[in-house]
């Protein structure tokens, strides 16, 4: 951290100063020195950019842009904040892709939402927004809505219109010379969700994959701005379904520290359980696709009947099986009028998948078919993991010891006995692997956090009637905050910013690990076979609901 | 007394085909009223994944502007009768997107549906007894909502 901290001080800083335990947050006062300053970061082992965040300040005319930096196998996190004029022409800055390929979509993002232009970034473009948004810059807070709307089947029209012009570049650029075409993979294809991956193919060898996104785009950041606090969750929850109370945890966890509250111990545990339920249901849908993908549905279906089990477990709780809207800033939604009939429905569950645990072992995870397809193929190396910020499973699946419930614990991770969950070799077949173990690890963590909630209600320690949820004030002080969760597919990173007396957030900014998964596939499948996509593309566990937010 | 052309309807209520669409996140408990627990093909539905062979299309849920030509593609090209089942409040009027400045909140005006379940997302047993309410429809021979009117076709795709 000293070493982080000196190279910071060389250079002209507003402020330099520890943030949590992890962090070192800093403001640069002069842009021109951003380059310089991330190269010596780069030095010391920051390695890896985790997202770019603009902050519109409208009435001090000036954009916040926030970097997030990370080294990763170190556990230390330099939050880096550079001003840029607000002016459409003079809002830019140098780009750090071509020191921090992870940064490359973030950038792409920022440039199509803010129109922070990156100089220097190797092919700036607008993304994620749909082609009526172009040169619009839809995040900014004086952007005219109402105005826009008004033109709506004009603006789909453009959208198609995109579309038709894109198809006729590509016929003419490519011609008709050897095999050589665009192969549009989605975006309704039935392995994937609304995504397309434009992949330009040489007879069945893939030459290069260009990911067209923003099928799914909400614009849930900018959405949580018309909320209220408590409110926002029915957003932030929708970032994906699949994984459900995770990253409602993360969210309430940057309004706590900004109200300056600590929620209850009863509180915590309960989010444990609920965060790792929604883990093993995100899982189970994980590794069930990734069978479906090579054309096997039977996994799929016998996941599906035990993740039914853990979804009775937040019906039971919440009385939504996926929509559950269960944490709040405070702690949890609800009371546990009878906590032992819940922990009845987490046993029964528990017992569904171990019932057919050897089954499971024997027929598919020791499958000789799989293996023989998925091992060795689209290994990504620790390397890879710090270059391109792979998260969550990917990273573990590679070797890497990353886990933020283990580097920067949150909710009752701390108290809890958790271990680094790794394979070695990084290729699809680990990629699977890892997901077979995380639930298995998360089970253990259930089963943990459920013993110590009955240990403290036997003993009059918590209350859960009355512990689950604290006052928080309706209207929050000025400040910002970084809350980061593990996620079921990965770290999630939320910067929340609030202004005085306010009752909505002013800026959310939600880092969600699909991103630079999806960023990856160009590596990932380009030199393979057209019949690798289905595989690899399952293999990375890629959600569209939090690729485009 | 039974009519050719109602046996006809008759047999294509029973065994309805799916195409294979998914825009938002009700497609999630679409694919739990696929699973074991729910199993939808009891009442002979199944999903398919290209349209030429289906006789039903989803609106799963949220449709943003970037998905509705996609969308309104594989409508049309899907062989007549073809019917629409618009599922969760999104597909209504945006539903907790309502705010959101990317999301279509007209989607029943611009594809109207035949069969609305309400939602967010709906259960897989209301999901199948909407589709059950749409067999009904099918059985009568009643032309479907989208093929008397909608903005869709006002629009390119």
């Amino acid at each position: 951290m000293d070493r982080i901290k000196e190279v910071l001080n060389k250079f002209d800083m507003e402020y330099v100063e520890d943030y949590k335990s992890t962090w070192i947050k800093a403001k640069l006062k002069n842009k021109n020195d951003l380059l310089k300053v991330i190269e010596s970061l780069k030095e010391v082992g920051v390695k890896t950019c985790s997202t770019v965040s603009p902050t519109d300040f409208i009435d001090e005319n000036r954009i916040e842009v926030n970097y997030f930096l990370e080294d990763l196998f170190n556990k230390k996190n330099v939050w880096l904040k550079v001003d840029v004029d607000r002016d459409l022409e003079k809002c830019e800055i140098d780009s750090i892709t071509p020191l921090m390929p992870s940064a490359d979509w973030h950038e792409l993002e920022s440039f199509s939402t803010f129109g922070v232009k990156f100089k220097g970034h190797p092919n700036l473009r607008y993304f994620l927004i749909s082609s009526d948004y172009y040169g619009k810059f839809p995040f900014r807070k004086d952007f005219d809505w109402e105005a826009h709307e008004q033109n709506l089947i004009e603006n789909i029209n453009s959208i198609s219109d995109e579309f038709f012009e894109d198809y006729e570049k590509n016929e003419k650029t490519i011609g008709h010379e050897e095999s050589k075409t665009v192969l549009n993979w989605g975006p309704t294809h039935p392995a994937s969700g609304p995504i397309r991956l434009k992949v330009f193919i040489n007879g069945e060898n893939v030459e290069k994959i260009d990911a067209d996104i923003g099928y799914v785009w909400r614009a849930l950041e900018n959405l949580v701005e018309r909320k209220d606090f408590v409110g926002s969750i029915v957003a932030v929850e929708r970032i994906c379904f699949m994984d459900n109370p995770n990253p409602m945890i993360c969210y309430s966890q940057a309004v706590e520290e900004i109200a300056g509250k600590e929620i209850t111990p009863f509180a915590k545990y309960m989010r444990v359980i609920l965060g790792e339920v929604g883990r093993i249901a995100s899982h189970l849908i994980s590794a069930g696709s990734f069978f479906g993908t090579m054309g096997l549905q039977t996994f799929l279906m016998w996941n599906l009947d035990i993740r039914e089990y853990f979804l009775d477990v937040l019906e039971d709780y919440s009385g939504a099986r996926i929509a559950t809207a269960s944490i709040e800033p405070g702690g949890v939604r609800y009371p546990l009028n009878d906590y032992k009939a819940w922990f009845e429905t987490i046993q029964k569950a528990i017992d569904k998948f171990e019932s057919v645990k050897a089954d499971i072992d024997d027929i598919f995870i020791k499958n000789p078919l799989m293996s023989s397809r998925a091992k060795g193929n689209g290994i990504f190396t620790l390397n890879d993991v710090e270059e391109y910020y792979l998260a969550g499973p990917i990273a573990r699946a590679s070797g890497a010891k990353i886990d933020v419930r283990i580097d920067e614990p949150y909710a009752a991770y701390g108290e809890l006995n958790i271990n680094y969950v790794t394979c070695e070799n990084g290729d699809a077949r680990d990629r699977l692997y890892i997901i077979y173990k995380e639930i298995m690890q998360s089970i253990d963590l259930i089963k943990q956090a459920m013993k110590k909630i009955e240990e403290g209600i036997e003993s009059g320690e918590m209350n859960p009637t009355k512990d689950h949820l604290i006052r928080m004030p309706r209207r929050m002080p000025a400040g910002e905050a970084v809350s980061r969760v593990e996620w079921a597919r990965g770290e999630m990173l939320m910067h929340l910013v609030t202004t005085d007396k306010s009752t909505s957030p002013y800026r959310l900014k939600m880092r969600a690990p699909s991103v630079n998964h999806t960023m990856v596939l160009n590596k990932l499948i380009s030199g393979k076979t057209l019949s690798d996509i289905p595989l690899l593309y399952g293999s990375m566990h890629i959600c569209q609901g939090d690729l485009d937010r | 007394m039974l009519k050719v052309l109602d046996f006809f309807n008759y047999a294509r209520s029973k065994s309805p085909w799916i195409v294979h669409f998914c825009s938002g996140c009700c497609s999630l408990e679409m694919l739990a009223s696929m699973g074991p627990r729910y199993d939808w093909e009891r009442y002979g539905y199944i999903m398919t994944p290209t349209p030429r062979q289906a006789d039903i299309i989803f609106i799963t849920g949220l449709v943003s502007k970037k998905i509705l030509p996609a969308l309104l593609r594989t409508y049309e090209q899907m062989p007549e009768p073809r019917y629409v089942v618009a599922i969760g409040a999104c597909a209504y009027d945006g539903g907790p997107y309502n705010d959101s400045r990317s999301v279509i909140k007209n989607m029943t005006e611009i594809l109207p549906a035949d069969v609305f379940v309400a939602g967010c997302p709906p259960k897989p047993e209301a999901i199948i007894a909407g589709l059950e309410e749409l067999k009904e429809k099918i059985k009568r021979g009643e032309p479907s909502a989208s093929s008397q009117g909608g903005l869709w076709k006002q629009m390119k795709f």
